[in-house]
């Protein structure tokens, strides 16, 4: 056996010295080849220009246009409504004080834009003069967007409109497209067969879009950095009681756990701070990318989100890597063994390519620019005559254009009279009683407490109110006040905290903190209080807890 | 060529955004153009503890009151089962859509045109399943209407006041003698400035005057019932 030799007996051959003898060279080879060491200035180089298959992209540009179609076609029947001077546009300029800063269109020129627009999407899609079609989507896409920031303009318009700059600046067409076909690349054969080469292009347009992403979480992690109840769990609260989006009904329910949302926000943050620097190597890349689908998909269960997550797990595809598609198509060949798809598809191949063959060859000849152009203007043209047609306003009806609806006197006088001040019942959120506060929120909420337990009551309020008196009062069953504790909530609090001990100058019965707000009660929680030797799990295990019933109920019993 | 034409980009473009995060960040220019939306990464940054809705009614000449929202011809949803006016949360663009309604409908002469916006604890968005959960009491919401804004039927904005939110706030301010005695005491000599004055809590009654007789003060503020 060959000892190991020390680093020092190891003979480097300088430039132009003779080649080492058989051992030698064995004896070096033994030893991890050291990796040349490269300057800052070629590593950033190859991160940029390095030679690489755009897969990445080539999935971001297939399910980017597929949703970015899930709600352009919608908005394709109000284009007039909404981007034109023949309608009610809501220019995002304006709100910064930048009067006039885009043409508005007629609307004709609207739905005309509109449709190619559409027509883009869908070739870009399938790839067919994908440059074109992207670099027309760039443009169109985030134009007609600033022209309407109340229904089209949000933060994933602004996202994909990035992404699709991006995509047109790459070769993503040349990957799974029309125009790979076109060039013969995959003739006769399935996208998805790994004997395909595709051509290689430089990477930056991918890596600009991935640190695109990284920039869009870092600063996203900012605003709630400098939002201090974001990280006091309020404004999540509200957000899961908001319904301006889609129906959350997992929202809703986490309104019970206001303390998971404190944890949530806290994940979040580290997670999006973490992102731009993890992402970058193979485990962190799979962490990152993993928590940010969960994050996303938590945004559709918990606030009715639905294109935002779409758009922000499609670009997420920018990451994939030649690797990640080889070990991806290994794994579909090993399943159309396992299915036997391949001895299937080869049987019916024959019939379809004798079917279609001499179609697609004639296809393939003729889908030139000239096409293209005949396409895009036939995509428009009929746009114009459909919209026509449909008349959005109703003004060409046989009846004539719609009339006003009259309101009601009683309509009317609701919305007209004077507004009262805010009932002191709509300023409390909560108010929970239970013996366990994080991030000054209930943990646990309860009904049932013993002798020697400190009871915590918490009152939270919601913005905008004036100094407030709050009270805590303790009643016995039969409402009797038997203590009476306030505290001044000044106009920036929007929390109270009472702390009852209850000892054996009480008797085990049925007691009720009672919530007043300047005097007026606004909320009570009914508890049961033991005697020394009681222990929870001995406790009755009620269907509901006692709160939730009738207050009555409680006062019966306990009588 | 080629290449010196992609670094640039790539040297423009990482400026561009880096711009926005260190805008936001120092919160300096952040609304200096409309192209600063597409780099400053706000998402989520201020939704408030009260559900909003915003409605458009018209008074024609025989003053009878029409509605103008939900548009007559079919509204659009963008994010749920919510029309387009309802997401203009500071009601910059309602003008626009109410002449838009008026221009394409069939109406006798309009006086004029209100923006209504109606508001409720959003606590009571909550399902009755998990409201039981939350409190004892019955659930009971009450809507609050607020007048935000008059307009001639062409869309040109007459008056204006805050959003009902920002309103009650002003009030909880001006809730406090002693500042609003101070405020009085400085209040300068001109009848207008060229600045706005909706926050300053002591221009509600010029508001009001501005509102005057057709729409009635909201009352100060009080304990509730």
């Amino acid at each position: 056996m060959t000892p190991t030799p020390m680093p020092s007996e190891v003979h480097r051959p300088a430039h132009g010295d003779a080649p080492l003898e058989p051992v030698e060279r064995l004896r070096t080879d033994s030893r991890p080849t050291p990796t040349p060491r490269r300057s800052w200035w070629s590593r950033l180089e190859r991160f940029f220009f390095e030679q690489r298959v755009p897969y990445g992209m080539a999935a971001v540009r297939i399910l980017l246009c597929a949703t970015l179609l899930c709600v352009v076609l919608p908005r394709w029947f109000h284009a007039r409504e909404f981007y034109s001077t023949d309608g009610a546009p809501a220019p995002l300029a304006d709100n910064y004080g930048w009067m006039d800063f885009l043409p508005i269109p007629s609307g004709p020129l609207a739905v005309a834009l509109m449709s190619l627009l559409a027509f883009a999407l869908i070739s870009a899609l399938i790839g067919w003069h994908t440059r074109l079609s992207l670099g027309i989507a760039a443009v169109v896409y985030p134009y007609l967007n600033m022209l309407d920031c109340l229904s089209s303009m949000t933060k994933y318009s602004v996202i994909s409109s990035h992404a699709l700059l991006l995509l047109a600046l790459s070769r993503c067409g040349d990957v799974w497209s029309v125009d790979a076909w076109r060039r013969g690349l995959a003739r006769r054969r399935s996208l998805l067969d790994p004997a395909i080469r595709w051509p290689r292009s430089p990477i930056w347009p991918q890596r600009l879009m991935q640190l695109m992403i990284g920039i869009v979480y870092f600063g996203a992690a900012l605003t709630k950095m400098q939002t201090p109840e974001y990280f006091n769990g309020d404004q999540l609260l509200y957000w899961l009681m908001s319904n301006v989006n889609n129906d959350n009904p997992v929202g809703e329910w986490l309104t019970l756990t206001p303390w998971i949302l404190v944890f949530f926000a806290y994940i979040a943050v580290v997670w999006e701070v973490l992102f731009p620097f993890l992402v970058w190597q193979p485990r962190g890349r799979l962490w990152m990318l993993g928590i940010g689908a969960l994050f996303h998909i938590m945004t559709t269960l918990t606030l009715g989100l639905f294109i935002f997550p779409a758009v922000c797990i499609s670009i997420y595809f920018c990451f994939l890597t030649e690797r990640d598609v080889r070990r991806a198509l290994r794994l579909v060949r090993r399943w159309r063994r396992r299915l036997k798809v391949r001895p299937a598809l080869r049987r019916v191949q024959p019939a379809i390519g004798a079917a279609f063959g001499r179609i697609t060859a004639q296809l393939r000849g003729r889908l030139g620019p000239a096409t293209y152009a005949a396409v895009a203007g036939t995509a428009v043209v009929l746009g114009l005559i459909a919209e026509y047609a449909l008349d959005p306003y109703g003004l060409r009806r046989p009846e004539g254009p719609y009339a006003l609806q009259p309101l009601s006197q009683e309509e009317v006088a609701r919305m007209l009279s004077p507004s009262p001040p805010i009932r002191h019942k709509d300023k409390l959120v909560a108010f929970d009683v239970g013996t366990w506060m994080i991030s000054e929120l209930m943990v646990n909420r309860r009904t049932e407490f013993r002798h020697g337990e400190y009871a915590l009551a918490q009152v939270r309020l919601a913005p905008p109110h004036e100094d407030l008196w709050v009270e805590c009062n303790l009643h016995d069953a039969e409402d009797r006040v038997l203590d009476r504790v306030g505290q001044i909530v000044t106009r920036s609090m929007t929390r109270a905290s009472f702390i009852y001990r209850l000892t054996n100058a009480l008797e085990p019965g049925v007691y009720q903190l009672v919530c007043r707000i300047n005097g007026t009660e606004v909320a009570r929680k009914a508890f049961r209080l033991h005697g020394q030797g009681w222990l929870p799990a001995t406790a009755p295990a009620d269907a509901e807890p006692p709160s939730a019933q009738p207050l009555e109920h409680i006062e019966t019993v306990s009588r | 060529m080629k290449r010196f034409a992609a670094a640039g980009f790539i040297a423009g473009y990482l400026g561009f955004l880096g711009l926005g995060i260190v805008s936001h960040g120092l919160h300096y220019g952040e609304g200096a153009h409309p192209l600063m939306y597409f780099v400053v990464w706000d998402m989520f940054c201020g939704w408030s503890a009260y559900s909003s809705r915003s409605h458009l009614i018209a008074e024609g000449e025989s003053g009878t009151f029409y509605r103008l929202t939900p548009t007559p011809w079919g509204e659009y949803h963008p994010y749920a089962h919510l029309g387009r006016q309802h997401y203009d949360s500071f009601g910059n663009h309602l003008h626009t859509i109410a002449a838009n309604v008026l221009r394409h409908t069939r109406h006798e002469p309009i006086r004029r045109v209100i923006a209504v916006e109606e508001t409720w604890a959003k606590k009571y968005n909550l399902p009755d399943p998990v409201w039981k959960r939350h409190f004892s009491e019955p659930k009971e919401p009450h809507h609050y209407f607020h007048v935000t804004a008059l307009y001639t039927p062409d869309g040109r904005i007459v008056a204006r006041r805050p959003m009902w939110v920002d309103y009650q706030a002003s009030l909880c301010v001006a809730d406090n003698p002693r500042l609003l005695a101070e405020s009085r005491r400085t209040q300068p000599a001109f009848a207008l400035t060229p600045n706005q004055r909706f926050y300053n809590p002591h221009m509600a009654p010029l508001w009001e005057r501005a509102f005057t007789p057709a729409i009635p003060s909201d009352p100060p503020l009080g304990d509730a019932r």
